[in-house]
């Protein structure tokens, strides 16, 4: 007989597509013995290959798992459609992609929790791979299926299915808790996760239950036992220069969605704007030094052979010595004809000096988010640039040979008015203008982008909710007819998943049978148009008792507890309350790297030598 | 310095596209520290181009790949390069070639093919021993513009089956002046594509004679048959 690596080779792989995808075995891929093995993690990503291989987390585990000799770590991603009919077909379970190792022999599956509209699929790769969706019908033998990632704020959607979650930097506390299950390989698995629930960072959902008041309403989560703590503090590495970034990165054969090497200059933004959950999640501001970051671009160029290398972080123009940085990497680079990207830069940190040297190689279309088309309305949402930042960026832009530039806003910001929609255009056409002003030749590609806002968890606008349906479509229609004959090629996304989104983001514990409920109606890759079906997502809910635009447009009350409370980001709810307020009053808050807001990172960081920023505690 | 390297995609690799392939190999070459020749222009890309392509899901023993670099090139690098190149890419041979020798992709006419057959000998030899006798074979092919009929019979330079190894053997037409690829083949000859299939052979032509882009006498723009080393007349 055949075993699961021969038939899935010799049988499975020569009918379908895209072969090159679940080969496993890509450059700098790494498959080691099970037999051999102390600790076995399958790192699963709930999207189809060619966006899970762009993923940058996914990659620092990988590799940082598999340093250990003892640990190993592989590869899972949802199967395209012809390849998941043939493992229901043939009852093949869904495997690893390196050995070909069903998910069920694994210690640990972790999932990645990136979108809201990838939680159908992790319950339709859990069921691929034959275990038990429910966390309570889950036996000893059964691996422990951990979350982590953004979606790990608000874990509640996902409490059924998930045994642990890992909230925060994982550099440190994953291999913390990996080790605490090595050693404790024996133990029932209760006790593992009692354990694991003790851990910075690692939250247990089954050993937290929801209180409830006299009038039956909704008072936080609390332990159902006393030797677990009742809050869970998120995991932050302090020291962001010494922690683990991995340097030989897989590289894949085909062309996925980001194909390039990725280069994390720091973590953290000091910007404040209060619509951005990453700018808080991943506070504090930890910048690496320009030395080690210029030994890792190397070491990374030569071991994977790549073309191109992004510059990446939450604001990259914000690194302390970016021009200087700049000019020494483009340098080295551009002799290996490896040319540099800067994909997310601020409109008041790009300079033509920057943008010359980012150029050297190979010029791509330049990207700014100005978020909002008035001035009233960045105010609000704390985005502290200008018109005259925007013009003036795009002019050095022109004039230094760029014709495209993109940019990026969002409908339905809290206190938004058609003026402020029309702004956007007006502000685009301006754009349009300037080309003409810096001299360009020609007609410039300027794409305006809107997508709809989504509030989310830990952020000023988590108490907000979103607006109707009916009112996306009429400020998108608004926005479609301001654009006419601007020369300017309007974007637009799908009113539907962002109310599945918003949906989802502040939701709690109730919409868990929700999730597997769609996927069992066969909800799944919902981020892609062709999958994506709002009817099946509406039964799901309603045969719950739930609908999906009421939970997106729940307005939460400041006193009421929130499903995400029990959870410290390291940001106090009361820094995100006096920020909201500020922005209802329309009143800018400064950078953070400028002066301490007391935002309340300070009481999380241990280490006093690490604060950085963070200068003082919470100042209320 | 511009030079052919003669190479082997082996199983592991079968699935791999002609452009992963090519992304494969410029990658491998910035991984071997080699400086290639990049075109001017908007988007430089390297000098490098192949043979002839390969399907998709297909091996080779006769790949060959024409590429320009910015400096002189030895052994040593060679070997270097096949150092950092995956399991299932083979370099089995390379050679200096003068710059004013037209682009490999444009010299290159025909390609033996070999595929083990699971049908019976006898029956296959017999439908091979029809199509021959035919002048015109009709196939139809989906091009941008549509389907389009086209006549394969002049591609077939020779059909036969190797009855000691079960084995099909075929020389056929390929590159700009027209071909056919054994899928096309296999579909007449009703015979089952196997994943054994392998192209063995890409050969160049000069005067109806056929040989091997290695074995070729290469002097300026010249491209000569070497009659001391493997060749076929046409």
């Amino acid at each position: 007989m055949k075993n699961y690596q021969q038939h899935f080779w010799e049988d499975i792989l020569p009918r379908v597509q895209k072969a090159t995808r679940y080969l496993g075995n890509e450059l700098n891929a790494v498959a080691k013995d099970h037999t051999r093995a102390t600790m076995k993690v399958a790192l699963a990503f709930p999207d189809l290959y060619e966006i899970g291989m762009s993923h940058l987390g996914l990659k620092i585990l990988y590799h940082m798992i598999n340093e250990n000799q003892q640990w190993l770590a592989e590869r899972v991603f949802m199967p395209g459609d012809d390849l998941e009919e043939i493992l229901l077909e043939e009852a093949f379970p869904l495997c690893s992609l390196e050995t070909v190792t069903p998910l069920a022999s694994f210690d640990v599956v972790g999932f990645t929790l990136q979108y809201e509209l990838s939680y159908a699929t992790i319950v339709h790769m859990l069921t691929l791979a034959g275990i038990p969706i429910n966390v309570a019908k889950r036996g000893e033998t059964d691996p422990l299926i951990a979350g982590g990632g953004p979606g790990a704020f608000n874990p509640e959607p996902l409490v059924d299915f998930f045994d642990f979650f890992l909230i925060g930097d994982a550099e440190e506390a994953l291999p913390e808790a990996l080790m605490l299950l090595e050693q404790n390989a024996d133990l029932p698995r209760v006790q593992k996760l009692t354990l694991l629930a003790n851990v910075d960072g690692v939250y247990v959902p089954s050993l937290y239950k929801e209180k409830m008041g006299d009038n039956n309403e909704y008072l936080g989560l609390v332990p159902i036992t006393a030797d677990v703590p009742p809050t869970v503090k998120r995991a932050v590495v302090t020291n962001l220069d010494q922690a683990y970034y991995p340097t030989e990165f897989v590289v894949p054969y085909g062309g996925i969605v980001h194909d390039r090497l990725v280069l994390e200059l720091f973590r953290g933004c000091t910007r404040g704007c209060r619509f951005c959950q990453a700018g808080i999640i991943y506070r504090p501001l930890r910048e690496r030094k320009l030395s080690t970051l210029t030994e890792l671009a190397r070491k990374m160029v030569r071991a994977t052979g790549y073309e191109e290398m992004a510059l990446s972080s939450l604001s990259t123009g914000d690194y302390s010595d970016i021009e200087q940085l700049v000019r020494e990497l483009g340098t080295d680079l551009a002799e290996e004809g490896v040319s540099l990207s800067l994909p997310s830069l601020r409109l008041d940190s790009f300079s033509s000096g920057l943008a010359e040297q980012v150029q050297r190689v190979r010029k791509s279309g330049l990207t700014f988010a100005p978020e909002a088309g008035t001035q009233r309305l960045r105010d609000v949402i704390n985005k502290n640039i200008t018109e005259e930042d925007l013009l003036h960026a795009v002019r050095d832009a022109f004039a230094a040979g760029w014709t495209s530039v993109k940019l990026y806003f969002m409908l339905g910001l809290p206190t938004e008015t058609d003026e402020d929609i029309l702004g956007i255009a007006s502000l685009a056409r301006k754009v349009v203008s300037a080309y003409k002003q810096a001299g360009g030749r020609g007609k410039p590609r300027i794409t305006a982008s809107a997508s709809v806002f989504v509030p989310k968890a830990h952020t000023p606008f988590q108490w907000v909710g979103q607006i109707s349906e009916e009112e996306i479509v009429r400020r998108q229609s608004l926005l479609r007819q301001a654009f006419r004959n601007s020369g300017v090629q309007f974007q637009w996304h799908g009113a539907q998943t962002s109310l599945l989104e918003a949906a989802i983001a502040r939701g709690g514990r109730e919409l868990a049978p929700v999730i597997v409920r769609a996927a069992e109606l066969g909800c799944k890759l919902d981020g892609w148009d062709e999958y994506f079906s709002y009817s099946l997502w509406q039964q799901a809910f309603d045969e719950h008792g739930l609908d999906i635009e009421t939970c997106a447009q729940r307005q939460y009350d400041e006193e009421e507890f929130l499903p995400w409370d029990h959870l410290d980001a390291g940001v106090s709810k009361r820094y995100l309350l006096r920020e909201y307020k500020c922005a209802l009053r329309g009143d800018v808050t400064e950078d953070c790297r400028d002066s301490c807001l007391g935002c309340g990172m300070a009481l999380l960081l241990k280490d006093e030598a690490q604060k950085g920023v963070c200068t003082s505690a919470d100042m209320d | 310095m511009r030079i052919w390297i003669e190479f082997a995609k082996q199983q592991p690799l079968r699935y791999l596209s002609h452009l992963d392939l090519m992304r494969l190999w410029q990658r491998a070459i910035r991984r071997a520290g080699l400086p290639v020749v990049y075109s001017l222009g908007f988007n430089p890309h390297p000098k490098m181009s192949f043979a002839s392509a390969l399907p998709v899901g297909v091996i080779s023993d006769a790949e060959y790949l024409d590429i320009q670099f910015a400096k002189d090139i030895s052994e040593q690098d060679l070997i270097t390069l096949q150092n950092v190149l995956p399991i299932g890419l083979l370099i089995s041979g390379w050679r200096i070639v003068p710059e004013s020798v037209p682009a490999l992709m444009a010299l290159v006419r025909a390609v033996t093919w070999v595929m083990p057959l699971d049908e019976p000998i006898v029956t296959v030899q017999a439908t091979i021993e029809q199509l021959l006798a035919t002048t015109e074979l009709l196939v139809e092919r989906k091009g941008k513009k549509g389907i389009k009929t086209v006549n394969i019979r002049p591609f077939i330079y020779k059909l036969q089956v190797e009855e000691e190894t079960a084995r099909l053997l075929m020389l056929l037409a390929s590159g700009g002046e027209g071909g056919t690829k054994p899928r096309e083949l296999l579909e007449l000859l009703q015979v089952h594509p196997d994943s054994n299939l392998r192209r063995t052979e890409t050969l160049l032509e000069v005067n109806a004679v056929l040989q091997s882009p290695m074995a070729v006498l290469l002097k300026e723009k010249e491209v000569s048959i070497n009659a001391k080393e493997n060749h076929y007349q046409l």
